[in-house]
């Protein structure tokens, strides 16, 4: 039992009644347009000139419609055009003209008008430059996709390994096979996931716990950086990843994909399946995904690492039924994965590592294998999600979603005993739901309104590990965001307030059983403002503010964790870290040549929860361990992500993604842990001409790039007391892809290579830094066949 | 208004919903005491002489593991010019009540594991008396033989070498699952 009955309950009420009072209004507000046009003028004059842009000629047989009353007229001779006896109102005109990029304005009419229509020669008519996202930023945030031709090449790699395509995005792993997503040097608790536009709730708290999520289930990987605590949860400090799934089909019919992906070096297989379908009679629409992976050990250059083998099942289904104003959405994913951990890394004590970071390489090395030994984790995931909305002409839309999810981790140690019981072995279950009111606009002035709770429930097997102990939360949250825009303005505005109420049990020991209880309250907030400077220079910035309650796991962690011979520690006295997040970007977008983007953040994260090792050891029956405890401190964390790409030819084109992150404990001045260094990568993209030969080959490509990872040198004894940070290193990638015609069937092949010199590194961010060397040089194969 | 009306009932209808689903849940059971296997907590060591004399005995306990109470360390205090039959004896006891030997399992799996010595100080000779399956000594049973009067200390290591235990593994080879050193005073 816990205690949400009376705050939540009053809390709800609240909302409930917020709600009501925002409905009425609105509704009000609709009504009084109409009740100008009854009193209308209707002889309105509204005309001018449609010109090219750059070279400000008048363009002929251009089309102008009024979208209101679908009225349309076309340019003469001289670029005019005119409408006559229009009454007052708000309209929206929309401007064509081929090769141009179509522009929509928004027109209050008052009296007669006279405007001109600038049209943009449409960059995609030079065919030099693919706008990845098209007519660019919808939002203030600074907000990154990776989809299409991008995701494609990503395949076969995991969700933290895809996201590194995307400027700013770096990971953290843990040998060959976990990766988690690091946004501007923050990730974990700080980085929230969602998948399929629910909650990723697991153990996230582990950097050696990767999210259980198949990428190849989604079309888009859309990274939101910075604080955006206000739509989804007041923890997301460093930002949001989503996973998205294509949305259901809307055309009756069955369809459906295969892909086939290897690779050299794990000696990878997957294979993944989706057949979807939309029935006739009903407007029923449903979905099947499924992938299988299975790889073996990793190969450094010089020698195998041993048991660092992976396998992978996942299944997806999804029903929805839509109507006009209603439909509903059900989801279920299940997700299981078997993972080897490199065996010299699993070390007893600090002579043991001492003795690791003193071999050039690990231990045991054995040979290729794909069994996968002691010591391995096996995790499964479920979702179930349940989503209905509820479209009202005039108030706008309701959306309700429900998700279920259960996350089952198993450690299993290398012991003495072979038996097969883990020594880690946590559930988590978490009920979280949300209801949404995304109202129509009233003015410019468009937004959501909603309420979301979470619920969670963790517990552990008797006689394993108690890692983590017994937790039972319940967050409860409201929100409100709006986004107003005028001309070439945009601005917007949220604020959320979510309270979190955990109730601990946990053992002192043997002796007795203490029950601990916590509340926290925390506040979001953002602002941000975004103008178009002139039709190629977007400028948007915006402030947030996030304040993260600390996870149970930064609370009452008590005990070893194996592969980096660290007994941690949690801190019962923590309280929640608060973020300002800064954040201003430059973009220059849609020209022929030079487009990119520049984004400046300055983050300031007052009592940052960090685990610092410290200088005194833990003192078992194993010996001596380093004791590592969770900390506050305030922080600061500054950095810029550049992206930019120039058109050499009309088919060569040069592509730089540039990330720079800088920390540092404001109380201090010393380095913190664990940042990420500064990287650039630099790529040469050749497309082929498709309308040329009679070639049966379209959409050919090929690419050629190098990655550059500095040497964090903002690291000393202090931040790395173990080893200090790596060297630099630079990789060679290639990419190549095509589509063919075989008969009906069009097939699409692709080849990517990473770490094509087959260079021997270590990444500061991996935590097996001090045992091995990273993966040698791997291709990978991919197929996709269309049914 | 019948719209309004309309939707402040479905607002209400889900939200009871929601309240539902997430405040029914019954209390789940509370967690078990701390009791994780296989986990070493106490090493003994007993020193019977050969002949006359008086038995010897150590207890290195740490019941609640690394952090909480420190552990119990017991002087080992041996006749000088004596030569003992050595028994090494590990024990679970994070669970005061039932406590679990280990070390049958341990000598079972004696050809992963090997158990190593290290005098500092004291006039104290070691020699490993039981062997593997592949006569490679495991170090539960020793001989012992003290000569001058002196005073140091004793190191006990037992690795974990799984798939590493060859003629020329070390102390170095494998995982440490005891690190442990006691206080050694040989006296006449």
């Amino acid at each position: 039992m816990f205690k949400l009955p009376v705050i939540g309950k009053n809390l709800l009420l609240l909302v409930l009644s917020l709600f009501l009072a925002h409905a009425g209004l609105a509704q009000d507000m609709y009504l009084d347009p109409e009740a100008d046009l009854v009193e209308q003028d209707c002889g309105l004059t509204f005309s001018g000139k449609v010109i090219d842009h750059d070279s400000r000629e008048p363009l002929i047989g251009a089309t102008v419609l009024i979208t209101e009353l679908q009225k349309a007229v076309i340019t003469d001779e001289y670029g005019n055009y005119h409408f006559h006896h229009l009454c007052r109102g708000s309209y929206t005109v929309t401007t064509t003209y081929i090769g141009y990029e179509v522009i929509s304005t928004s027109l209050r009419l008052t009296s007669s008008v006279v405007r001109n229509m600038t049209l943009h020669v449409d960059a995609k008519t030079f065919g030099a430059v693919e706008v990845v996202g098209g007519r660019m930023i919808k939002h203030t945030q600074e907000t990154e996709t990776l989809t299409g031709r991008e995701l494609e090449e990503t395949k076969g790699l995991s969700l933290g390994e895809s996201l590194k395509k995307l400027t700013g995005v770096s990971s953290v792993q843990t040998g060959p096979t976990v990766s988690k997503p690091v946004i501007h040097g923050l990730f974990g608790n700080r980085v929230l996931i969602l998948n399929n536009g629910v909650r990723h709730e697991s153990q996230q708290w582990g950097n050696e716990h990767a999210p259980e999520i198949d990428p190849l289930n989604a079309q888009e990987l859309k990274v939101v950086k910075g604080a955006a605590g206000v739509r989804y949860g007041s923890d997301a400090i460093g930002g949001i990843v989503m996973v998205n799934p294509k949305p259901l089909p809307d055309s009756a019919g069955v369809a459906g994909e295969v892909n086939l992906i290897g690779s050299t070096n794990t000696r990878m297989g997957t294979v993944a399946g989706m057949v979807e379908g939309r029935l006739r009679q009903v407007p029923l629409s449903w979905r099947l995904h499924t992938s299988l992976k299975k790889a073996g050990s990793a190969q450094a250059p010089d020698y195998n690492l041993n048991n660092t083998g992976f396998e992978e099942q996942n299944l997806a289904a999804t029903v929805g039924y839509q109507q006009e104003r209603f439909g509903a959405e059900l989801y279920y994913s299940y997700f299981h994965s078997k993972l080897g951990f490199l065996s010299s890394a699993h070390i007893g004590n600090l002579t043991d590592l001492a003795n690791a970071i003193g071999r050039e390489q690990p231990e045991e090395t054995g040979s290729f294998t794909y069994t996968i030994a002691r010591p391995y984790q096996d995790v499964t995931h479920h979702l179930l999600k349940a989503r209905g909305y509820y479209k009202t002409g005039d108030l706008g839309e309701l959306q309700f979603t429900y998700g279920l999810q259960d996350n089952r981790r198993q450690e299993y140690d290398r012991h003495r005993n072979t038996g097969d019981t883990p020594q880690l072995d946590l559930d988590l279950q978490t009920h979280t739901s949300e209801l949404v009111w995304e109202h129509e606009p009233i003015g410019n002035l468009s937004g959501t309104i909603g309420a979301t709770t979470i619920w969670q429930n963790n517990t552990y097997a008797p006689n394993t590990r108690a890692l983590l102990p017994f937790f039972k939360g319940l967050t409860v949250g409201a929100f409100l965001a709006e986004k107003w825009q005028k001309n070439r303005l945009q601005l917007e505005a949220g604020l959320r307030y979510d309270q979190k109420a955990l109730d601990i049990q946990r053992w002192d020991g043997t002796r007795e059983l203490l029950k601990p209880s916590y509340t926290f309250h925390n506040l979001s907030g953002s602002f941000g403002a975004l103008y178009e400077l002139g039709y190629h220079v977007t400028l948007s910035g915006q402030v947030g503010y996030a304040s993260r309650a600390p996870h149970a796991y930064e609370l009452f962690a008590r005990g070893l964790h194996n592969s980096a011979a660290t007994y941690e520690v949690g801190d019962p006295n923590l309280v929640s870290e608060a973020a300002v997040n800064t954040m201003a970007t430059f973009t220059y977008h849609s020209n022929p040549r030079l487009n990119g983007e520049l984004s400046l953040y300055h983050n300031t994260i007052n009592n940052y929860i960090y685990l610092q090792i410290a200088p005194e050891y833990a003192l078992g029956v194993q010996g001596a361990y380093l004791y590592a405890k969770y900390q506050q401190a305030d922080a600061r964390f500054w950095g810029a992500d550049i992206m930019a790409d120039y058109a050499l030819t009309s088919r060569l084109t040069l592509i730089n993604k540039t990330s720079l992150v800088y920390a540092i404990n404001r109380e201090t001045g010393n380095y913190l842990p664990f940042i990420t260094p500064n990287r650039t990568d630099n790529t040469l993209r050749y497309s082929f001409d498709d309308n040329g030969s009679s070639s049966k080959l379209t959409s050919s490509y090929l690419a050629l790039g190098g990655l550059y990872v500095a040497r964090q040198s903002r690291s000393d004894a202090q931040s790395d007391p173990v080893l200090p940070a790596p060297d630099a290193y630079f990789l060679l990638h290639a990419e190549i892809g095509t589509s063919i015609q075989l008969g009906k069937q069009p097939v699409e092949l692709g080849l990517v290579g990473n770490n094509l010199l087959n260079t021997t590194y270590r990444d500061y961010q991996n935590r097996l830094r001090y045992f091995s060397d990273e993966m040698g040089r791997m291709l990978l194969f991919r197929v996709k066949f269309l049914l | 208004m019948n719209q309004t009306y309309f939707l402040s009932r479905l607002f209400l209808f889900i939200l009871s919903g929601v309240v539902l689903l997430s405040g029914c849940k019954k209390s789940s059971p509370a967690p078990t005491p701390e009791d994780e296997k296989e986990i070493i907590t106490t090493v003994v060591l007993l020193l019977v002489p050969e002949g006359k004399g008086q038995n010897a005995s150590a207890t290195w306990k740490d019941p609640d593991g690394p952090d909480g109470q420190a552990p119990s360390i017991e002087n080992l205090v041996l006749k000088a010019n004596t030569t003992y039959r050595g028994t090494l004896t590990l024990l679970n006891e994070s669970s005061p009540n039932t406590p679990v030997d280990i070390t049958a399992e341990v000598r079972t799996e004696g050809h992963d594991h090997e158990v190593f010595y290290v005098v500092d100080g004291a006039s104290l000779a070691i020699t490993k008396t039981d062997l593997d399956r592949n006569n490679r000594p495991i170090g539960l049973e020793t001989t012992m033989a003290t000569t001058l009067p002196s005073a140091g200390s004793l190191r006990i290591v037992l690795k974990h070498q799984p798939g590493l235990k060859r003629g020329n593994s070390t102390i170095e080879t494998g995982e440490t699952d005891v690190d442990v050193v006691f206080p050694v005073l040989i006296q006449d």
